[in-house]
């Protein structure tokens, strides 16, 4: 546990010292505050089927810049300690190579979460200045929050595999776009056949289809087995993930 | 006993880097493993540290299985990797305050452990600069401090003086040579002049398998070529070649022309043969003025040439 603290510390400290993460925190920032004072506006105009917490979450744009974060945040990890040579020195000191892999995993983890953390503080400000006024649904905001985290933990497992892969940060983050574009494109894909044939298809496919999962989640309809297939798939990923870096190591 | 490898190999994909080699080394030793590039060095010293599985074999540090009981072993070692990796973005100060919490030194002891090696490496000028901006020689030594924060008993040090100039590989190799009370040191390189200087016992490793492992002298004197016998005399070559034909001892001969009827003859002799007396004499006989003459002991480089070139 001491090792495993140890290097979460010296990672955290790597992500809070880079210039990368603080631009993406920046721009998060901006694109959060920007989504909320739109939804605000949007919901003044005329009323909505959707909540003020879907319009901050989830406006159209998301999923333009959702999927740039997680490669931002991940190419790091693994790619630069292989390019340096550190790896040699990490793993030959008394530590075991899962809790490498854990640290740099839990420490992107953290990162993750701190970025969603100003948005809250949006609804914090809004509820305190209408006094109370004005509805906030917290269902809504709690399934929001859930959901983006079981999708986060799961998004950046396959930027550390991305990472694990190659000495390149650039190609580690080219890398883990296409994997999480990959996933996406197939959850759509089968949203679409379970259209076609909803019958037979939904009670399979319904469990990769990330774009409906967002839809219910922000509603306030939590439903545990999405979370489920999240927490699982990260664990297989950082599984494989651990292979792939014994393999390179190993190299037979 | 510090380091046991028995019948270690190692195959990388239809390569074998290392070939069932064996060696042992007793607390105290300061051992250098010696071989031209490609020999097999880097891969026995990670094999030793845990980093890379071997393919056949096994070894032991402190009698813990580098493999099986791999946690247990590194922490009795202090690695410094070929061409010293560091994190470049990392202060001096901070990195090795981290590598000695990583390799277990008590949180209440890492800041005594960290002062006590930079000071021993002499790292004070540098501690809060940033390690990717450091020289050549400041990096090495920083690799030097972080293979001994946490005191540990055995030392791998792998080309601890690569790309250093020859005053830095001076500063280098006297620090080593501080260590060496303290420390169970395995050293390597490919260069013959710092295991002579800092050895007391050389492993010379050639394309995956052990050719020699004694001491520096006693390589040098089991050596076939150890004699060789420098003559300078006013006598033509074939004045001498006859005579010398008659010598037992004498293996090879080889002049060269100097200045004002002078030669100068090299001698190869059979090891443990003394011919400069009868050479002595045969000059004396033949009424060849004589002006030198000089036995040569046989150096490392000539056992490294010999038994790295050979085949
Ligand atoms: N990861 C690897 N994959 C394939 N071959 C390797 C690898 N590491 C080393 N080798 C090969 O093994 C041999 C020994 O290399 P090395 O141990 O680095 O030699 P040295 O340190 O003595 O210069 C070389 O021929 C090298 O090319
Ligand atoms: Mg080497």
């Amino acid at each position: 546990m001491r090792t495993f603290l140890i290097l979460l510390g010296k990672e955290l400290r790597a992500f809070f010292l880079s210039p990368v993460a603080w631009v993406v925190l920046a721009l998060f920032m901006v694109i959060t505050g920007q989504s909320f004072s739109l939804s605000i506006g949007l919901l003044r105009e005329k009323p909505s089927d959707f909540s003020i917490v879907r319009w901050t979450f989830f406006p159209q744009w998301f999923w333009y810049y959702y999927f740039f974060l997680f490669p931002l945040i991940t190419m790091r990890l693994f790619a630069e300690e292989q390019r340096q040579g550190t790896l040699e020195s990490l793993l030959t000191a008394p530590v075991r190579a899962w809790q490498v892999l854990l640290a740099k995993y839990g420490s992107a983890v953290i990162f993750y979460c701190v970025l969603w953390l100003p948005a809250l503080l949006y609804f914090g400000l809004l509820h305190w200045v209408m006094r109370g006024e004005v509805e906030i649904p917290l269902g809504a905001l709690g399934g929001s929050y859930l959901i983006l985290l079981a999708t986060g933990l799961f998004h950046l497992a396959l930027g550390c595999l991305a990472s694990a892969l190659t000495r390149n940060q650039i190609i580690a983050a080219i890398l883990g776009y296409a994997l999480i574009l990959l996933h996406f494109l197939a959850g759509t894909f089968l949203m679409y056949l379970s259209q076609e044939n909803p019958d037979r298809m939904r009670p399979v496919l319904d469990q990769a289809v990330t774009m409906r999962h967002m839809d219910y989640f922000t509603l306030g309809l939590i439903d545990s087995r999405p979370l489920a297939y999240y927490v699982s798939g990260a664990v297989l990923i950082l599984l494989i993930t651990h292979q792939v870096l014994e393999y390179r190591r190993w190299k037979a | 006993m510090m380091i046991d490898v028995q019948n270690l190999t190692k195959r990388f994909a239809g390569r074998t880097a290392v070939n069932g080699i064996s060696f042992q080394v007793q607390p105290g030793e300061i051992v250098g493993f010696l071989g031209p590039n490609g020999a097999g060095k880097s891969t026995t010293m990670r094999m030793l540290t845990g980093y890379l599985p071997p393919t056949s074999g096994a070894a032991y540090i402190k009698g813990h299985d580098v493999f099986h009981d791999s946690l247990r072993a590194r922490r009795e070692i202090g690695f410094m990797p070929e061409n010293v990796p560091l994190y470049e973005d990392m202060r001096v100060v901070e990195y090795l305050t981290f590598r000695a919490a990583l390799k277990g030194v008590k949180i209440r002891e890492v800041r005594s452990s960290v002062d006590r090696a930079m000071e021993y490496c002499g790292l004070g000028e540098v501690r809060k600069k940033m390690i990717g901006t450091l020289s050549k020689g400041f990096r090495q030594r920083v690799g030097l401090a972080d293979a001994l924060v946490h005191r540990p008993r055995l030392l791998i040090l792998d080309e601890p003086t690569n790309g250093l100039d020859p005053n830095q590989i001076r500063q280098v190799r006297s620090l080593i040579a501080q260590l060496a009370g303290e420390h169970t040191i395995l050293l390597s390189t490919h260069i013959l002049s710092e295991v002579e200087m800092s050895c007391r016992r050389v492993i010379i490793i050639n394309k995956g398998t052990i050719r020699a492992d004694d001491t520096p002298e006693a390589l040098a004197e089991n050596l076939q070529s150890s004699g060789t016998v420098t003559v300078e005399l006013r006598a033509g070559p074939e004045e001498v070649s006859e005579q010398i034909q008659g010598m037992a001892a004498v293996r090879r001969l080889a002049a060269s022309q100097l200045e004002g009827g002078w030669h100068r003859y090299e001698l190869r002799v059979e090891p443990g043969e003394e011919i400069r007396l009868e050479m002595a004499e045969l000059a004396q006989a033949r009424g060849w003025p004589l002006r030198e003459l000089t036995q040569h002991r046989a150096t490392l480089e000539d056992v490294f040439v010999e038994l790295t070139q050979r085949e």
